[in-house]
């Protein structure tokens, strides 16, 4: 193929282009502290990045540069500014070059030596950076940078204080027993919530930075020795491969490694919670700490994950079964409840006893919709006022369910609009599937689909699309992981934390289905009853 | 060689599901009423005949994968040649879609039986064809994890409705064992053959299902619950219904309902009937399933979705248009076409081990 001239010098043009963006990229500082605050303020032009500059004892310029707001500025004035203006850094310099054999003088001008300067800082975390792009990158991120006039590297001084939210307890995930501390939104909190629990060398957090503009810093968290390293590595790939401009939050995170783009079941569990957290990286699972993002995430997923509460593990087994069994009835009543209801009325009277039947009949003899299109209705009306009242000013949602509950919900009837058993099946379907805080997303839109199967296609229609439903999430495997399991594929050892829940005596090995090599997790056999 | 699964997708849990759980629901629908007709008191003797003639096909399978890791169509390939291999595929292809019809028929009359008070029409039963599109494009693997779901889906609702209509069962009725002739049990075994082929449906799981020490012991195990399973809900069938058993289509949605506690709470036990109708509806379109996995390794075609789509189409505009011929085609299947599940479903594999003795094959094997 011939090369036409205009290819050329456009060839020729993007080299260039290319090779100024590295020189860029590369530029090292160099010995005058005004040429290199100059070279970071062509960096970094934004009126938020300050500089302040002050003089050692001996009069050697120095630089402090910082993003405002990030920093703790009085720990940069106590540990950083007043020792170096107490110190005399040229008379050190050159008794440091007295020293040194191969001392080559700039000149007339004296070498600060970076070591010296660095160990004569009152502070534990301190750093070199040679490339301006490493020292942007750690302004960006908060910390301070020492400039030195003298020296050809910055110092960079971990003074981040940023903005953080103290630790509360998740709104989305209260425990009545067990621990209430919940993530925030920094990064740094985080991982000490964990580290704090996991007080153990084989926790590893792979740190990486993910958004070409938000920097973003993501940390895959896994036990060395205990989780599936197939899984982990696979992992750091999909995250090392995310090209993304902004990373706001962990759900980003989430749409971006999905092996399924449209799928409606999650693929990826959730936590806010530091204790579930690492319990799950106990168990054998790999998560991911995102910055900026008070939820974290777990991988592999199933979906008897969100039938699981933190609690469980905290009250005797019995409970905990039975709060499972009871999760599942009410998600099953929240899904199924509203199409059943519908689909009785219009094809299979014979489902209720005559009694309910003609309760329901009087109600509704009156009511101008269909079985169906009143439900529909009703239920529109319940997503409505769910979704007004979680984003209107909390006084005006709390007036807002009082309207929308009995102004409305009575009026309507009074009217002659809506029947009360309609009304009272869609409350209770509604009420039913906050018992699962997890499921709600997928199970709105499944109770919706539902609906529409039922006042359609009746209850053969409605068997078929369970069903589907359950054959859909036989095959959609996420990270090897099939969603029904340990019920499909069927994984005898894992049932005894699935629905039903056994003592923590009889949870000594991993669940098998995270394919951990270390199996035990609980060597104390103990427990045997009373000698008499 | 046509580019199949090459990894074990089924496993020997699995298999003893399918057994155990998926295939005895074909037999509660049409069968108990065809036994009843040929074999009167007797249906238990000829389902029990009929299930040990499926039996050997069983047998047949676990002998196979014990010796060969090969798929059938390797099999037959390695013996025959590629073009023997692919005819063969499509031959198989054609008989599972001949083995869905009368899985279908008792489907969709089953649905308006059990679903609708009101008067269905046939695209009341359409949208079983999306299910089952959808199901066809689901690789072998999927039909093994239906099994294990199976479990759960089968047991619970069974044992619910049995309990529920055992009390109002007089086994009596089923004696004397033997009160018809022997031919009349036969009879019984002929006519519902189609319900009782369960050896074809296993032919395609060779080489994806990977043999297991104790895998006999098990699967007999297994196949055995699949019998207890069949012949207890006969009994009870029979045990309710006794003279008028002939004319009971579809009993299996009716059984429980003489439970007293439902008079008062409505018919609730239909919610266990419906949790059944799941398996049941996996069961149909496993022959559908085998016949487009069948077609891809015929024609060696990838669009596994295309054809699943064209096939159920297909099926639907069948079921369509002989919907008003029902008794006449069903009856065909059950009588005059028996022969051919026969054949497909309990000769075919009591002879493919002879291909275990062909020297290319048996250079592969195990």
């Amino acid at each position: 193929m011939s090369i036409t001239p205009h290819i050329f010098i456009k060839n020729i043009r993007a080299y260039f282009c290319v090779s100024i963006a590295h020189t860029t990229c590369v530029k090292k500082l160099s010995k005058k502290l005004q040429n290199n605050l100059q070279s970071l303020k062509a960096a970094l032009p934004a009126e938020d990045i300050l500089s302040y500059e002050f003089f050692s004892k001996d009069g050697v310029g120095a630089a402090i540069v910082y993003a405002d707001g990030m920093v703790n500025k009085g720990l940069i004035g106590d540990l950083v500014i007043r020792p170096i203006a107490s110190l005399n850094l040229k008379k050190q310099a050159e008794n440091s070059q007295k020293d040194e054999e191969n001392n080559q003088n700039d000149g007339d001008r004296y070498e600060v030596n970076a070591d010296l300067l660095q160990k004569s800082l009152l502070f534990p975390e301190v750093k070199e950076a040679e490339k301006i792009e490493d020292m942007t990158k750690e302004i960006l991120d908060g910390n301070a940078l020492l400039l030195v006039d003298g020296i050809e590297k910055g110092i960079v001084v971990g003074t981040k204080m940023l903005p953080v939210r103290a630790i509360s307890e998740p709104p989305a995930d209260v425990a009545v027993k067990g621990p209430r501390e919940g993530f925030v939104e920094d990064f740094k909190t985080n991982a000490t919530l964990v580290r704090k629990r996991l007080k153990s060398p084989a926790l590893r957090m792979d740190v990486m930075r993910v958004g070409r503009r938000s920097d973003t810093t993501i940390a895959l968290c896994y036990l060395d020795g205990i989780c599936d390293n197939r899984l982990k590595d696979a992992l750091q790939k999909k995250l090392q491969s995310i090209d993304v401009d902004v990373l706001p939050d962990s759900s980003y995170v989430t749409a971006l490694i999905a092996p399924r783009k449209h799928s409606l079941f999650r693929s990826v569990g959730t936590t806010e919670k530091p204790d579930v957290f690492a319990a799950k990286l106990a168990e054998g699972r790999v998560g991911i700490l995102v910055d900026g993002s008070p939820i974290a995430l777990t991988l592999p997923f199933t979906l008897t994950e969100d039938f699981q509460s933190s609690e469980d593990y905290f009250v005797s087994p019995f409970m905990a079964t039975l709060f499972r069994v009871l999760r599942l009835v009410a998600v099953m009543i929240a899904l199924f409840l509203p199409a059943v209801y519908v689909t009785t009325q219009l094809f299979k009277m014979q489902l209720l006893p005559l009694g309910l039947m003609l309760t329901i009949a009087k109600s509704a003899r009156e009511i101008p919709f269909s079985p169906s299109m009143e439900t529909f209705f009703v239920l529109l009306l319940f997503e409505t006022l769910k979704e007004a009242s979680i984003r209107m000013p909390k006084y005006v949602g709390m007036s807002l369910s009082v309207v929308g509950a009995l102004v409305l919900g009575e009026a309507a009837v009074s009217a002659g609009f809506l029947s009360t058993p309609t009304i009272i099946i869609v409350a209770l379907s509604g009420i039913c599937l906050y018992t699962v805080p997890n499921f709600v997303e997928t199970g709105s839109v499944l109770r919706w689909l539902y609906l529409i199967v039922a006042g359609s296609l009746g209850p053969f229609g409605l068997t078929l699309a369970g069903a589907l439903t359950l054959y859909y999430l036989i095959s959609a495997d996420s990270f090897g992981m099939p969603p029904l399991a340990p019920f499909s594929p069927l994984v005898a050892h894992d049932l005894k934390d699935a629905v039903a829940k056994y003592g923590i005596r009889d949870l000594d090995t991993r669940p098998k289905i995270y394919r951990s090599k270390n199996k035990t997790r609980l060597r104390t056999q103990g427990g045997n009853r009373d000698e008499n | 060689m046509t580019k199949i699964d090459e990894a074990p997708a089924i496993n020997t849990r699995q298999l003893c599901f399918l057994l155990a759980f998926l295939f005895p629901v074909a037999r509660f629908l049409e069968a108990p009423r065809l036994f009843a007709v040929a074999a009167k008191g007797d249906l238990l003797v000829s389902a029990l005949v009929a299930s040990l003639v499926e039996i050997l096909p069983v047998a047949a399978f676990l002998f196979i994968s014990s010796k060969t890791d090969k798929t059938l169509f390797q099999l037959v390939e390695a013996a025959f040649g590629k073009w023997v291999a692919r005819i063969f595929s499509l031959i198989l292809c054609a008989y599972f879609l001949f083995a869905a019809v009368p899985p279908l028929f008792d489907a969709e009359k089953f649905s308006y039986a059990a679903f609708f008070d009101t008067a269905p029409t046939v695209f009341s039963f359409a949208p079983f064809f999306i299910f089952s599109a959808f199901l066809c494009t689901k690789n072998v693997k999927a039909i093994g994890r239906s099994a294990d779901l199976c479990l759960f889906l089968f047991l619970f609702p069974f044992l619910g409705l049995i309990v529920m209509s055992v009390g109002e069962s007089d086994f009596s009725s089923l004696l004397p064992i033997f009160s018809q002739p022997f031919t009349h049990s036969l009879q019984g075994v002929v006519s519902t053959k189609a319900h009782f082929s369960c050896g074809a449906l296993l032919l395609p799981l060779l080489g994806r299902y990977r043999y297991e020490k104790g895998a006999v012991k098990k699967v007999s195990i297994a196949y055995g619950a699949s019998v207890l399973f069949t012949l207890l809900f006969l009994a009870v069938f029979y045990g309710i219904y006794t003279t008028l058993a002939a004319r009971e289509h579809y009993a299996f949605a009716k059984i429980a309902q003489y439970f007293p506690a439902l008079t008062v709470v409505g018919r609730w036990d239909m919610l266990l009937v419906y949790l059944l109708t799941v398996v049941y509806a996996f069961y149909v379109c496993l022959p559908l399933q085998l016949a487009v996995d069948c077609f891809c390794q015929g024609t060696l075609l990838q669009q596994k979705t295309l054809f699943s789509a064209l096939l159920n189409l297909a099926a639907f505009l069948f079921v369509l248009f002989l919907n008003q011929h029902y008794d006449a085609v069903y009856g065909l299947f059950t009588s005059t076409l028996s022969p051919v599940f026969f054949l497909f479903s309990d000769l075919l594999p009591l002879f493919l081990p002879l291909l275990l003795l062909h020297k290319r094959v048996k250079a592969g094997a195990r």
